[in-house]
């Protein structure tokens, strides 16, 4: 049986589309300000990346939204929901896919799954749905321990999903995994996007947020640095860069190319003809070309310290 | 939402298989052990010494004292000195010149302490005295003398009635070892609860289900109902193996002469006790390793203090009263209260409510250490 959900929302609930509103939140521990003042607004549906260094103040924030710690003054609404009051209301709606693996590895993946279904009393429709989204259906009566990367990278998923949360908090779930596990991941996030879910997601990779994310916010040493659109933030830093992705191919390593990743060049307008011709004549396949735009790495290196 | 957890927590212990075999097989194996490597040491009734005689005297007296040894029950007599406790050398003419008094040699081994020497000197004196009585007896009778109203005796059955004030009964062997391994057996739960609650919190399982309006106490309370349940286990499997299996061994069989709902609400109580222990360390000890070293030493020390390992008998007075500092020794009271002393429930909720207020007090620091944590992100 689904949950019951408390209509006694707050009055600015979700009127301007905006599903967590933050005001003047501060947080400290001990002497160690975490928090400072920081204010942000996520809109509903959107997939919201959070950027910042190892200790700019990103967990913090999202354990705070998650209602896991207190904060010491501000004001926080999520889902129309007030934080400091209605906390238990919070966090039926939403969903914290922690960067470990929180399950249990001695557990099947099926037992995992009804554990956590029945600690939520979580409906069989939203458990069948969490398998499916997350192709665990072969994979059901495995015992977690077995399992490879990307799999418990997915059952770690699919656990966040069975209270049909409306806000989803991803904490770096990329981490250690193979590509193609990575860009199914990232693939399903997206579509939680499509299904009108809204996704807050914190990673390192500034790729993989430029992939999935509509608008980002930095934070720096618990500030906000900046929120704005991800077009906006790199159309911002219009330059004569031309980005060029390519087919993942060893040889280039050896062309004497600027490589940002693996596969991912980076060159000026004047050079883009010579790089081209380079690729071709080394039947090495293009992708996709950016014209004019900085890439997100770079513009995060900069406005942080 | 409880019955999930409690679920969760039964197959996460039924699954370590070290686990199982620190709470079932190590207590038992200790039981079956101890009560057999003690059972001579517990023997009140009955002590016997392996001597050898060496008769370089080779007189009818030499060899009716050796007969009188034999027939004691209370010596061994071997052929080889090696193995023996005592060798008794009959010098030559020992008969001849006992009116000189010649003294019987016994060579003691080095491991035999003073107090079994006096216990052997008076078993030895006693046979002595009796060939000598004897010889007077016959003496008198030939030479016509008359004979003592009163029969001189030197048995001790006809001498001294025995019998031991309940209260200071000393157990036997199993009925020492049983409780003992079943205290110390219950408080391991320490293992597997600490390295399992350690992991939840590394792994941020527990954060995970507090997001999920899963509280403390419910996180807390769904740990200790799979532990009482495999408490009570462990106490009747080890029940059964003092009671059928150690006899097996020539070793006396417990005897319970207490009530079952004493042995129900102890046992309880102990589970308390132990789990609230294990949760503290578990919540406290930042690694599963740590906590397993912690929970290790700690458990050894408890019952190293409280009686386990050496039974509070024969500690000295000042260990005795240190004992009462561990909660393993209100166990082990409260079983000895039971096995030896027809204990029933009122006869141990002294010791029943002092394990349970151990417990208790213990499981709220750990939930208000838990609450700190998990509100510092863990």
């Amino acid at each position: 049986m689904k949950r019951q959900r408390s209509i006694k929302k707050c009055s600015n609930s979700t009127e301007n589309s905006q599903v967590i509103t933050i005001r003047s939140l501060n947080k400290s521990y001990g002497d160690f300000k975490a928090l400072k003042n920081l204010s942000l607004e996520i809109k509903e549906g959107s997939v919201f990346g959070l950027l910042g260094v190892n200790g700019a103040g990103k967990t913090t924030l999202l354990s705070i939204l998650n209602g896991l710690i207190d904060f010491d003054d501000g004001e926080v609404i999520v889902g129309g929901y007030d934080l400091k009051s209605q906390k238990k209301e919070v966090k039926s709606i939403s969903s914290i896919i922690p960067q470990h693996l929180a399950f249990y590895e001695a557990l099947s993946v099926r037992e995992n799954l009804d554990f956590f279904a029945s600690v939520q009393k979580s409906s069989k429709e939203s458990l069948q749905k969490a398998i499916e989204i997350n192709r665990l259906q072969e994979l059901l009566s495995h015992k977690a321990s077995t399992l490879s990367g990307g799999q418990k990278r997915r059952l770690n998923i699919a656990i966040g999903l069975l209270n049909d949360p409306k806000i989803i908090y991803f904490d770096e779930p990329t981490v250690g995994i193979d590509p193609r596990s990575r860009g199914e991941i990232l693939d399903s996030i997206k579509s939680y996007r499509d299904m009108g879910i809204t996704v807050v997601y914190t990673s390192h990779y500034m790729n993989e947020i430029e992939y999935i994310c509509d608008e980002v916010a930095i934070i720096d040493k618990g500030r906000l640095i900046k929120q704005e659109r991800l077009e906006n933030l790199l159309s911002n830093k219009l330059s004569d860069s031309v980005l060029i992705e390519s087919v993942a191919d060893e040889k280039l390593a050896h062309l004497g190319l600027n490589l940002l990743e693996r596969n991912l060049i980076q060159t000026d307008k004047s050079r883009l003809c010579d790089v081209l011709a380079l690729l071709e004549k080394e039947k090495i396949y293009i992708k996709q070309i950016r014209y004019g735009a900085s890439d997100l790495e770079h513009y995060f290196l900069e406005v942080t310290e | 939402m409880f019955g999930a957890m409690v679920k969760k927590e039964f197959l996460l212990v039924l699954r370590d298989k070290h686990a199982l075999m620190a709470l079932f097989v190590m207590p038992a194996l200790f039981i079956l052990i101890m009560s057999v490597a003690l059972r001579d040491k517990f023997a009140q009734e009955h002590i016997a010494f392996d001597i050898v005689v060496i008769d370089k005297d080779n007189s009818a007296y030499s060899k009716a004292l050796q007969e009188k040894l034999q027939k004691d029950g209370s010596f061994h007599l071997l052929k080889k000195p090696q193995n023996a406790q005592f060798v008794v050398t009959i010098p030559k003419d020992y008969y001849a010149l006992m009116k000189k008094r010649v003294a019987l040699k016994i060579l003691v081994k080095a491991s035999i302490k003073s107090d079994l020497l006096e216990i052997f000197k008076s078993k030895l004196l006693r046979n002595v005295v009796a060939i000598e009585v004897k010889e007077m007896d016959d003496e008198m009778k030939r030479l016509s003398l008359p004979q003592p109203a009163k029969k001189l005796s030197l048995d001790y059955k006809e001498l001294f009635e025995i019998s031991y004030e309940k209260s200071n009964s000393i157990p036997t062997s199993t009925q020492q070892s049983v409780p003992s391994w079943i205290v110390f057996g219950m408080f391991f739960v320490i293992i597997p609860m600490s390295t399992i609650f350690i992991n939840e919190r590394k792994q941020n399982t527990l954060t995970r289900l507090s997001s999920m309006n899963v509280s403390l106490i419910s996180m807390v309370l769904s740990k200790i109902i799979p532990y009482i349940v495999i408490n009570q286990i462990q106490v009747w499997i080890m029940l059964g193996v003092g009671i059928f299996i150690v006899p097996l061994f020539d070793t006396p069989a417990l005897v319970i002469n207490g009530s079952i709902g004493a042995i129900v609400l102890l046992s309880f109580a102990l589970s308390i006790s132990a789990i609230g222990l294990s949760t503290l360390l578990a919540v406290s000890a930042s690694s599963a390793e740590q906590a397993t070293t912690i929970g290790g030493i700690l458990n050894i020390l408890l019952g190293a203090i409280g009686g386990v390992m050496v039974p509070k008998f024969i500690m000295p007075q000042s260990m005795q009263t240190l004992s009462q500092i561990s909660p393993m020794s209100w166990g082990l009271d409260g079983f000895l209260d039971i096995f030896m002393r027809s204990g029933d429930a009122a006869m141990v909720f002294g010791e029943s409510a002092m394990l349970f207020l151990f417990g208790l007090i213990t499981l709220i620091i750990s939930m208000i250490i838990l609450h700190i944590r998990i509100n510092r992100g863990l």
